[in-house]
């Protein structure tokens, strides 16, 4: 089966002042209908850029420089502006990060869903709002018929959210790029608009995009999982294999960075030292590699960048075959 | 039912916040009394027929020059027309030109400064380049050139100061949008598939308004003080229709004799702007979230 949603080797970049900068690099990954793919990484690791440079929303002097983003098929970056334009929303929908500067202050959020319709259906102001309100219903906004005539400010963090995801969902797209949907959440709140998500994928057998830097996130949300670092997908594979196994150091790194409930007082946490390279200052070798504790010379860690290897749970790094007889 | 309760606590609050917002506005001396003076120029605009002693045209050759008297409130010119009457008559070119100005310079200011703002690239640089241009060139010296070739009619009189005045708005503009575009909700507009036109006129102007209405109030008193300055040089509507310009550059022959004339039409014109300016320092205080606190003070 084909995927709903696939990279294929995308690369974007800036210009820099000897070589252009690559922000990410042959990044691959797919997602299937009614699948779920987390993204995880920490802050930089590329999870955003990724896709707003397969929707052709990177800020300039961003740029595509290789690579394809399949979306049933069609490759977005081969499509022109108005073509590109007409597939965001309506086939593709991206809920972001910051719900609470997500709306515009100064329209009835009615109208800012009504607009995501009429942008790509010719429907009557009425009609419109009809679906508005059907809409806001559907992300389980309580009394949608009168919320539907308020302003942004009058909604909570986790309602906003609800509302942006109402926008995201309005066309039926076939894949939710949802670019970290519940930091700026309560706990609390967060479970239920993972939840919504989960139900909305559900309920239209959408393909759907989770980026998070909360491992706890992708145990609770997603089939698959690919994690970031350096502007890479380092490992990848389905959540149950990667949460058993991890294969990649900083993967590994990053579970026992955890904290954890049971250990007893005192214990103090397993920090990964050092932080991730700048996108122009990425070393030779693996990005990686001066923060890793299996990093060796021998095995080519600071010459040569390891390329992801395995079928279905692939991780790039030199020395997994030794880690995994270590682990 | 609970939802009849929270109608009513919604209207409530909804009342309440009115009530704030004009409360805030009432509070503000500079813009009641700029707000005041405004409405009373209208009203002497409007009912200019009604309320003028005279007709500003009609001469008394018997009293040429006269002193104020009660025929004559402001005494009369040296043809023998009510100043008073040509001041109130005056009133309605000067507030044309203003208003009419400020809707042009604004409509144009604002479109040009979004799409340059929002736009980037070489189309910003371009219409940045354009802008300054225009700001750089003296905007009275533009406005008389384009007068010489249009000729002297109102409604030229009124497109060349707003040619003046709308790389002014466009540049406020810019520099607004600038701020407002890296805005999430911006960048979540293009994700779900709006065209450009739809983002900058329906996200980014609605934001980006306030701080331009506050200039584009200032400009209506400097449009105004353009006009009277075209008229006092010749080059704006022509004599005998009354304009503030005319008052002053035809009492200036009798200005040692009569300075009454002159004068008075001068005050008209420096209350206009005084009115103007502090309607548009209040509209700067009240708009903008951040200098509420400095209400109350009236300069």
């Amino acid at each position: 089966m084909s995927a709903a949603f696939e990279l294929r080797g995308l690369t974007a970049a800036v210009p820099g002042e000897k070589a252009a900068i690559r922000l990410v690099e042959d990044v691959s990954l797919h997602v299937h209908a009614g699948e779920t793919l987390a993204v995880v990484g920490e802050s930089g690791s590329g999870k955003t850029v990724t896709f707003t440079s397969a929707l052709g929303l990177l800020p300039k002097p961003g740029r595509v420089i290789a690579g394809q983003a399949l979306l049933e098929g069609v490759d977005l970056l081969t499509l022109g502006p108005e073509a590109l334009r007409r597939m965001r929303g309506a086939r593709i929908g991206m809920v972001f990060q910051d719900p609470l500067t997500g709306l515009n202050p100064v329209f009835r959020v009615g109208a800012q869903i009504a607009e995501v319709l009429r942008a790509h259906l010719p429907l009557s102001r009425q009609a419109a709002r009809d679906r508005a309100v059907e809409l806001l219903a559907r992300v389980q906004i309580p009394d949608p018929a009168r919320r539907v005539d308020d302003y942004p400010h009058q909604f909570s963090g986790g309602m906003r959210q609800r509302v942006l995801t109402a926008m995201a969902i309005a066309l039926g797209p076939r894949v939710l790029i949802a670019d970290e949907p519940t930091t700026a959440l309560d706990v609390t709140v967060q479970a239920q608009v993972l939840d919504l998500l989960g139900d909305l994928r559900d309920a239209d057998g959408m393909a759907m995009v989770l980026i998070t830097h909360d491992l706890g996130v992708v145990a609770r949300q997603a089939d698959r999982v690919a994690v970031m670092y350096a502007g890479r997908v380092v490992e990848t594979g389905t959540v149950a294999e990667v949460f058993a196994a991890p294969r990649h150091p900083y993967t590994i790194a990053l579970f026992r960075s955890i904290p954890d409930i049971e250990a007893p007082p005192g214990t103090q946490l397993a920090p990964i030292a050092g932080s991730p390279p700048e996108p122009a200052r990425r070393p030779a070798g693996c990005a990686f590699a001066p923060r890793c504790f299996a990093a060796s010379e021998a095995a080519g860690c600071h010459a040569t960048r390891p390329p992801l290897t395995g079928t279905g749970h692939a991780a790039a790094c030199h020395r997994q075959g030794a880690l995994e007889i270590a682990a | 039912m609970s939802a009849t309760f929270e109608d009513i606590d919604a209207a409530a609050e909804a009342a309440t916040r009115r009530r704030a917002t004009l409360r805030r506005y009432a509070r503000h001396p500079g813009f009641m009394i700029g707000a005041a003076g405004i409405l009373l120029l209208l009203l002497v605009a409007i009912l200019a027929p009604w309320i003028a002693p005279h007709s500003p045209t009609q001469t008394d050759l018997m009293n040429t020059l006269a002193p104020a008297s009660s025929t004559y409130w402001l005494g009369t010119d040296q043809f023998g027309r009510c100043v008073a009457s040509r001041l109130i008559h005056g009133a309605q070119v000067s507030l044309l030109v203003g208003f009419f100005v400020v809707l042009i310079s604004l409509s144009a200011g604002t479109i040009i400064g979004a799409v340059a703002g929002y736009a980037g690239g070489w189309l910003e640089r371009a219409l940045v380049a354009v802008i300054d241009i225009l700001l750089a060139f003296p905007s009275f010296l533009l406005a008389l050139a384009l007068v010489a070739a249009r000729g002297n009619t109102l409604d030229s009189i009124i497109l060349a100061v707003a040619i003046a005045y709308t790389p002014r708005v466009a540049a406020v503009m810019r520099s607004v949008v600038l701020t407002i575009r890296p805005r999430p909700f911006i960048e979540a507009s293009r994700a779900i598939g709006l065209t450009p036109w739809t983002i900058v006129l329906r996200h980014v102007i609605p934001n980006a308004l306030p701080p331009v209405i506050v200039v584009a109030t200032v400009s209506a008193a400097t449009a105004i003080l353009a006009e009277a300055g075209l008229s006092f040089l010749g080059l704006g509507v022509q004599p005998p229709t009354p304009t503030w310009g005319n008052v002053i550059a035809e009492g200036q022959t009798a200005i040692t004799t009569n300075p009454l004339i002159s004068l008075s039409a001068g005050l008209c014109i420096a209350f206009t702007v005084v009115v103007l300016n502090l309607l548009g320092d209040g509209l700067r205080d009240t708009l903008d979230p951040q200098m509420r606190r400095n209400t109350g003070k009236l300069l």
